[in-house]
């Protein structure tokens, strides 16, 4: 797909937005909410993702603050906001099968959807089609980031 | 998902290098808590301190083969936000020396780790 780039073997959609140091990636919805979800690379860094817990609808949180956690035999941490706002959706589907963060992740394992409440400002500092790639190819390169695999 | 952000959790790790199964989960444990937003110390003593002998916890891989050691993950606690912290009576039972610590850590004597047990919300030992 041309609208996909590839960097070490890890998909970076062009279309999204992207917070290239805490793996994350913003979808613009046309009803006003941002879809947030964890990049390829994010899920490739951790493995296999055997458990998954994400925050509750309702709740605002400030960019960076944690939207979730996420487990695998090898790491745990959370996953950060790129943006502010309310939780308005999360999907129940991460929290039954964690691995749908790694099979899908720009697609049925999206984490939750927010309402932006500083949208306007926190854009400026995501990056998004081939400035993210480019961004995203000097991370891996800096910091020697494993090429992507990808479990069915 | 309970919203826990600010609660305190100290650890206490009194397991070390002779017994690296038992090294790794209270660290993972730590990591995670602090992922959900939560204040956390590791308190290391007794045999755990010589683990944060520099040199030593990059010898413990987690599994063979994985590449992840010891090290790797005290350094993701570190990144994460945990507090290391060694008790500084045990450190004299293993003969080091504050330059023999790897960075980050604090050293704390008894009365310390009391005060800190009595003002957490729970204490994980092991």
């Amino acid at each position: 797909m041309s609208d996909v780039g590839i960097v070490r073997g890890c998909k970076i959609p062009k279309d999204l937005y992207y917070s290239v140091d805490d793996h994350t990636w913003v979808r613009v919805n046309d009803d006003g909410t941002v879809t947030v979800g964890m990049t390829d690379v994010a899920q490739n860094l951790a493995g296999p993702v055997l458990h998954a817990k994400v925050k509750k609808v309702g709740l605002t949180r400030a960019k960076g603050k944690p939207i979730g956690t996420v487990e695998s035999a090898k790491w745990v941490g959370p996953i950060k906001t790129p943006v502010s706002g309310e939780i308005v959706e999360v999907n129940e589907k991460v929290t039954e099968d964690p691995q749908i963060l790694n099979r899908d992740p720009y697609g049925e394992g999206w984490v939750v959807k927010m309402k932006p409440t500083n949208w306007d400002e926190e854009v400026k500092e995501l990056v998004t089609g081939e400035e993210a790639i480019q961004k995203y190819l000097e991370k891996v390169e800096r910091e020697d980031i494993k090429a992507c695999e990808h479990i069915e | 998902m309970e919203d826990l952000e600010g609660k305190k959790i100290l650890v206490i790790q009194t397991h070390g290098v002779d017994t690296p199964t038992r090294t790794y989960s209270p660290v993972y444990y730590a990591i995670a808590a602090a992922a959900m937003e939560m204040d956390v110390m590791i308190w290391f003593t007794m045999n755990g301190t010589n683990q944060l002998r520099k040199g030593e916890a990059e010898k413990i891989e987690l599994k063979p083969g994985s590449g992840v050691t010891l090290k790797t993950l005290l350094d993701q606690a570190l990144d994460a936000g945990v507090k290391l912290s060694v008790c500084q009576q045990s450190m004299d039972l293993w003969d080091m020396k504050p330059e023999d610590l790897i960075d980050g850590v604090k050293i704390l004597g008894a009365t310390s780790i009391i005060d800190l047990a009595l003002d957490a919300d729970h204490v994980m030992y092991f």
